[in-house]
């Protein structure tokens, strides 16, 4: 692929019966190649994230790859409350983001997501009749632990405060079981998302016809990937799947204090959308 | 594997610390003596170690002494991995 230093980006709303989505579409100059759709992590570490992905999306794009970033109902800018979201209105989100790219580019397309933007991605597989390639960067397996970990921060703030923390997690998720809407590091939680969340896996069909590639971020020296990763790594391959694996170094984020971006990750992925092309 | 170094280089990496973590030992305090540990942080930390080391850490065994110390930390990862 050949490198030239001229993007397009291009932030526009995509009309849905549902609202308005915010979107940012990140093109080459001439036709795309291909093109990627970025499905968002959860919650906060969405916004911990844009930075990284908008200087993907920018290196991607050129090499020819056109982006499609889309906020998801109630999250960003896009129309609606965060508290009102549910999970089957974010998978008719992809699904638009998905049909405007196709619209764009008859080359490949790739789902590209973060953290759980995984879980996401795999239940707009299980539901529509694609395999697109994936380029998963630091995918997340499990909704249900997810979903634990992100109500902890209620927990954590409790426990700082030095107040009763314990079983904080299990009566908020109670909470949520009884329809009610909990409060998380001011953001609201629906019932209808975190449900969604919860029952959410990182799993694909078996024989998934294309590429998969899983790209961890690793802190210090390390070089192997870490115990979950390699684990989904190995379920893919033993489900005849074709996969992928980089680890990069660098600080993890969609989390860390300060905005950052791992130095090698960008680098790594462009090597890796090329692989996956073929 | 040295438990303390990897809950140190967590720690360094998730509050972006740049390097000072290194200088920490076992009874550094953290929890009200390291400002970047907040809410926000402190599950991160338990997210991180959760995913490098594999384990999966439940709601009760949480509570304000597991991030008293370096010390108390490492203890507490150390009883995970047994």
């Amino acid at each position: 692929m050949s490198r030239t230093s001229a993007f397009v980006r291009q932030p526009f709303f995509l009309d849905s019966p549902r609202g308005a989505r915010f979107a940012v579409a990140t093109q080459p100059v001439g036709a795309p190649i291909g093109a990627l759709l970025f499905v968002p992590p959860f919650a906060e570490e969405m916004n911990k994230s844009r930075r990284t992905v908008a200087l993907a999306a920018q290196t991607f794009a050129e090499l020819g790859w056109v982006t499609l970033q889309i906020d998801l109902g109630g999250s960003g800018d896009s129309e609606g409350d965060f508290g009102e979201a549910d999970w089957d209105g974010w998978q008719s989100d992809l699904s638009d983001g998905w049909n405007w790219l196709r619209e764009r580019c008859d080359g490949v397309a790739i789902l590209w997501t973060l953290r759980a933007g995984s879980l996401l991605a795999a239940d707009w597989l299980a539901r529509n009749d694609e395999q697109p390639p994936l380029l998963l960067w630091q995918p997340v397996s499990n909704g249900s632990q997810h979903l634990t970990q992100f109500l902890r921060l209620k927990a954590a703030s409790e426990m700082l405060a030095a107040t009763e923390a314990k079983g904080l997690t299990a009566r908020l998720r109670a909470e949520l079981g009884a329809d009610r809407i909990v409060e998380v590091a001011g953001y609201r939680i629906a019932p209808a998302i975190a449900a969604g969340l919860a029952a959410a896996t990182l799993r694909l069909r078996d024989g998934y016809r294309s590429p998969v590639a899983l790209v961890e971020v690793v802190g210090g020296e390390r070089t192997e990937h870490s115990p979950g990763i390699a684990a989904l790594a190995e379920g893919l391959r033993a489900a005849r799947t074709r996969v992928v694996t980089e680890v990069v170094q660098g600080p993890s984020f969609w989390q860390t204090l300060e905005i950052e971006t791992p130095p090698t990750l960008i680098e790594t992925s462009v090597r890796t959308i090329d692989q996956l092309r073929r | 594997m040295n438990t303390q170094k990897e809950v140190l280089a967590i720690l360094d990496e998730v509050l972006s610390l740049r390097g000072r973590a290194a200088t920490f030992g076992a009874d550094t305090p953290l929890l009200g003596a390291i400002p970047e540990l907040d809410s926000m942080a402190v599950v991160s930390v338990i997210t991180t170690l959760e995913e490098r080391f594999g384990f999966a850490v439940e709601d009760d065994e949480l509570d304000g002494q597991t991030f008293e110390t370096v010390g108390t930390l490492v203890a507490f990862v150390d009883r995970k991995l047994q």
